[in-house]
């Protein structure tokens, strides 16, 4: 369960990679879709902290992203606020978001929680578009300013932001925290009976899964210059846990791996037009059949036995 | 043996290299036209077709400054389930990577929006052709340097389409036909919920009552309710504002209650010309503002839309005249500046006098398409008999006059 | 009055047919469906390619549609389902997978634009305010018969009893010698199927796009989750309340807001009474 020395070198290399890329690809549009990528890879580690170790599968996870970046919407367009402070009120916002949320719904069951998210997701998606004149409806907010202008310096930004998430979650996953955290996904009552506040580390994975949720929502909304409801969207969620799945769940780097891997899938499949989709589904489809345990993860662990 | 395997190698090199000479010679760097829009929709396919029709035209004559015209497109994406992220990488990809010259598209607003600062910041020029918001030409006068350019061709922007419409109720519905009530029913796009109040004050100013101005949400299946509210107020006419949402099944469910109020307004849906066949012939007498249809609004019209339902075999949507146009307008402007440079093709552009399929087009200073007698205008057009469309309004172009739904009384 | 009474049951009969499917494959086989909207959409499609291009009779072509989704939902069980029945997850996904696969298969052979498919009869009757399609009508008892002709299936034919075996206790009836695996292919083909004809029966008068199954999807988890998960006559008092309170929003407040009626309901049945009204008592 401790990190080894070889998975803090081969993190350190795939830091490494990600740093060059905007040397080998010398434009926008690349930096730019690496850059989502990214947001994605944040938002996908800390579903996997919260949902991949305690194993409640949160279906509201678009919740405390459309929440952060609203938040630095609002902040930055309507009080004209500088960007810089999204990233420390975006979280904060989710964080208040994840405990009203997290409170009623915590002791609920599987299928129930995660439904139950998936509708505080819905019902905030609806309210967007309903009170259209606070938050623009369904064209959203626009206007935003970057953080940075440069696109080569905000993917640095957001490349740093995304390696200090993966780093404090693994750490904390690797930590007693993970460990009672993946003792509640086997069998809640007997940790209440051992003594464990068993909801005290729901609720506090919760938020802290929220927290980054958050702070990518708000790094995303400022590389996009734009906030709209499809940022609640349940289809968001959902795409997310595809990639934690295609990562390996449980593991916190391979969701990451698994939103870079999708995002640049979606973008290269550009080539077979009208078919992106499809395409992209099949293969979908394909890694759900034969990978059932993820591509990333399992893939790491595979190559780190052979070499140890 | 050896000598003639010698000289056909020789041969064949000095053909490859005079082959290739004269390639890099004559063949000069083509115009890249970048075309961002939603591929999988009817809107989008329309678009890229116009594009290449024009395209197609215009390098059989010759190109542009002697280079030939070349199209890339690149997917926007869904915007319901996917959000601006597509139509950003799309627009960063054309510009970063394809390198295009000018970019031709859009249709969803929020999407466009998003692409904005991406393009501004790329400094190429966008000529929008499916878009209506006003926030996005806004942005021309906020900031000139910045966003000069941006141009649309078309639609006519959804404030100037909120004064057609409300020109069209108190010209047709209250000085013509005598309403004292209307309602207004519209789908939640912001566009739509900036437009609604406007017109309600502006219908009440003429001296008409609204008891009933609601928005409904663009999945919406079941109209029953609102259909059974606009009756029970007593209302003669109703005013719908649909863009994204079915209004298929809005006029079929109209259609099989046989309510007793009419309908009209802005429906996008209802401006491709198989509509009437689509709903099987339920849209009889709706009113829908339109921006093209196969009449003579200018010489061209009717020859480019014969063209295009030869060479495509289906009738052109509301985004392929604008996207013709568009090539053509750029084209010139380029030539007129001898150059693709684009600050020099931008102050062409704003100097553009064209007669298009829609109409004639010239910009005003937010680089907005101008409308207006003699310029683009919206029409309003209503569904007859046997799926024949007449324009009811504004007068001096009307081709006929308004009837009513077959179960109320003509007027 | 009476329109809310009408139309409300409209919609309630075809939520319920949703519902039920849904929560019949969550009750037995404990899988939450996300294909359950492709069904839905299937169904539709298919009465429109019999009857528009293949020019079949409509109601040869209703019973082969509603047959071949079923078929279809079979297929998907035992083919991509069954296999990855260890995690509930995978089983989720792969479900969500073939929702995006069906949409995109119709979008790119019927497109983006909404088909016609026509009504069955086309009167329309007018009573004390009331107006309403004949095709509506037609829906509405189709919808009861249906229901009603599962109820009788559940509960007096040996197949029935068998389903609801497994869905009490699969390992228990496997005891038995009730095949479990076959009845879960069985009771996927059945959801399937009611899908398929709440389409086909709502497809004159409602949307025929290749994304029309995702609004009736969350719609039937809505209900089923307010009616108890697993619980058939949980889902028909849960699309009874959903049906009947989305109507009376959009008659007295607004149409705007009774979009947002399905979604809170799930959330405040969650948040208060988790089980829904007669789920069991599996939600803690």
């Amino acid at each position: 369960m401790r990190g080894s020395s070889v998975d803090w070198l081969a993190a350190f290399l795939a830091a490494v990679a990600l740093a060059a890329v905007p040397w080998l690809f010398a434009n926008n549009y690349i930096v730019g879709v690496m850059t989502v990528a990214l947001c994605f890879g944040i938002w996908a580690a800390s579903w996997d902290f919260m949902s991949g170790l305690t194993g409640r599968e949160n279906f509201g996870h678009s919740l405390f992203i459309g929440v952060g970046a609203y938040t630095a919407g609002f902040l930055n367009v309507n009080y004209g606020l500088s960007p810089w402070w999204s990233l420390v009120a975006a979280p904060g916002t989710a964080v208040l978001f994840s405990l009203i949320m997290g409170f009623p719904t915590l002791r609920l069951k599987g299928p129930y929680f995660a439904l139950a998210m998936l509708s505080g997701a819905a019902v905030m998606q609806n309210l967007t578009i309903i009170f259209s004149v606070y938050t623009g409806g369904q064209d959203g907010l626009n206007g935003l300013d970057p953080i940075l202008d440069s696109p080569l310096a905000y993917y640095y930004l957001t490349l740093l932001l995304m390696l200090a998430a993966v780093v404090i979650l693994k750490l904390l996953a690797n930590s007693s925290w993970g460990t009672i955290l993946r003792a509640i996904r086997g069998d809640e009552a007997s940790c209440q009976a051992a003594g464990i506040n068993v909801t005290f580390y729901k609720i506090a994975a919760l938020m802290i899964s929220a927290a980054f949720a958050g702070l990518g929502g708000a790094l995303y909304a400022h590389y996009q210059l734009q906030v709209g409801p499809d940022l609640f969207a349940i289809v968001l969620s959902i795409n997310i846990i595809v990639m934690v799945y295609v990562g390996g769940l449980g593991s916190i780097y391979g969701p990451v791996g698994g939103a870079i891997l999708l995002n640049v899938l979606t973008e290269s499949l550009r080539a077979v037009s009208e078919y992106r989709l499809w395409v992209y589904t099949l293969i979908l489809i394909f890694i759900l059949f034969f990978m059932p345990q993820g591509l990333i993860a399992p893939l790491w662990r595979r190559v780190r036995g052979l070499l140890q | 043996m050896r000598n003639l395997l010698v000289s056909s190698l020789m041969a064949a090199a000095l053909v490859l290299a005079a082959t290739t000479g004269r390639a890099t010679a004559e063949s000069p760097q083509p115009i890249r036209i970048g075309v961002n829009t939603a591929i999988q929709l009817q809107v989008g396919r329309d678009a890229i077709d116009a594009v290449k029709m024009a395209i197609d035209e215009i390098n059989a004559k010759g190109g542009v400054l002697g280079r030939p015209l070349e199209m890339i497109v690149a997917d926007e994406g869904e915007a319901a389930s996917e959000g601006p992220k597509v139509g950003i990488a799309a627009v960063n990809k054309l510009t970063s990577e394809d390198h295009v010259d000018v970019l031709i598209g859009g249709y969803d607003s929020g999407v466009t929006l998003g692409e904005l600062p991406h393009i501004t910041r790329a400094k190429t020029i966008f000529l929008g052709i499916g878009s209506a918001s006003p926030a996005i030409q806004q942005k021309v006068k906020d900031d000139y340097e910045r966003n000069k350019y941006l141009f649309r061709v078309n639609p006519i922007n959804s404030a100037k389409q909120a004064d057609a419409l409300l020109d069209f109720i108190s010209g047709k519905l209250k000085s013509d036909l005598g309403y004292k009530k209307i309602s207004i029913l519209g789908e939640n796009a912001k566009w739509v919920q900036d437009m609604v109040p406007a017109i309600k004050k502006g219908a009440e100013a003429a001296g008409l009552e609204v008891p009933v101005a609601e928005f409904f949400d663009v999945q919406t299946a079941d109209f029953s309710p609102i259909f059974a509210k606009v009756k029970d107020s007593g209302s003669q006419y109703l005013i719908v504002i649909i863009s994204h949402a079915a209004s298929d099944v809005f006029v079929k469910q109209w259609y099989d209650a046989k309510v007793p109020v009419p309908i009209g307004g802005i429906d996008v849906k209802s401006m491709d010309a198989n509509f009437f066949d689509r709903v099987g012939g339920k849209s009889i007498a709706e009113v829908s503002a339109n921006f093209v249809l196969r009449a003579p609004l200018t010489p061209k019209t009717i020859p480019w839309w014969d063209k295009f339902v030869s060479l495509y075999n289906r009738a052109p949507v509301y985004t392929a005249p604008g996207a013709y146009d568009a090539v053509y307008i750029y084209s010139e402007a380029a030539q007129r500046a001898g150059s693709t440079n684009a600050e020099a093709v931008v102050a062409q552009l704003e100097k553009t006098d064209f007669i298009g399929t829609r109409g004639r087009v010239q910009f005003d200073p937010q680089h907005e398409v101008k409308d207006g007698p003699g310029f683009v205008n919206e029409l309003f057009v209503q569904w007859q008999n046997n799926g024949e469309r007449t324009v009811i309004w504004p007068k001096d172009v009307a081709t006929g006059k308004m009837i009513n739904p077959p179960w109320l009384a003509q007027n | 009055m009476l329109q809310i009474l009408v139309y409300g049951a409209v919609i309630s009969a075809i939520y319920a047919m949703l519902a039920v499917g849904f929560t019949l494959i969550f009750g037995v086989a404990r899988i939450l469906n996300l294909a359950h909207g492709s069904f839905y959409a299937l169904g539709a499609y298919a009465t429109y390619t019999f009857t528009q291009v293949l020019h079949l009779p409509l109601l040869f072509a209703a019973v082969l549609a509603v047959a071949g989704v079923a078929a279809f939902g079979i297929a998907v069980e035992r083919v991509l389902v069954r296999p990855l029945r260890r995690s509930s997850l995978a089983v989720l996904l792969i479900t969500l997978a073939v929702a995006l696969m069906v949409e995109q298969v119709l979008l790119l052979s019927f497109g983006s634009e909404a088909r016609n498919v026509p009504s069955v009869i086309n009167a329309t009757y007018h009573f004390a305010g009331v107006d309403i399609s004949a095709q509506r009508i037609f829906a509405l008892v189709a919808a009861v018969l249906v229901l009603i002709g599962l109820w009788v299936f559940m509960q007096q034919t040996r197949l029935g009893a068998a389903i609801l075996a497994v869905s009490q206790d699969a390992e228990a009836a496997q005891y038995m010698g009730i095949p479990s695996d076959r009845i879960y292919s069985i009771v996927m083909g059945l959801s399937a199927g009611i899908a398929a004809a709440a389409g086909i029966l709502v497809a004159p008068f409602q949307t025929v796009i290749p994304g029309m199954g995702l609004l009736p999807l969350v719609k039937a988890f809505a209900i089923v989750v307010v009616g108890g998960l697993g619980s058939i006559p949980g889902s028909i008092i849960g699309a009874l309340l959903l049906g009947y309170s989305e109507t009376i929003i959009a008659f007295k407040i607004s149409i705007e807001w009774s979009q947002i009626v399905s979604v809170a309901a799930v959330l405040i049945t969650l948040i208060l009474r988790p089980a829904g009204f007669f789920g069991k008592r599996a939600a803690f």
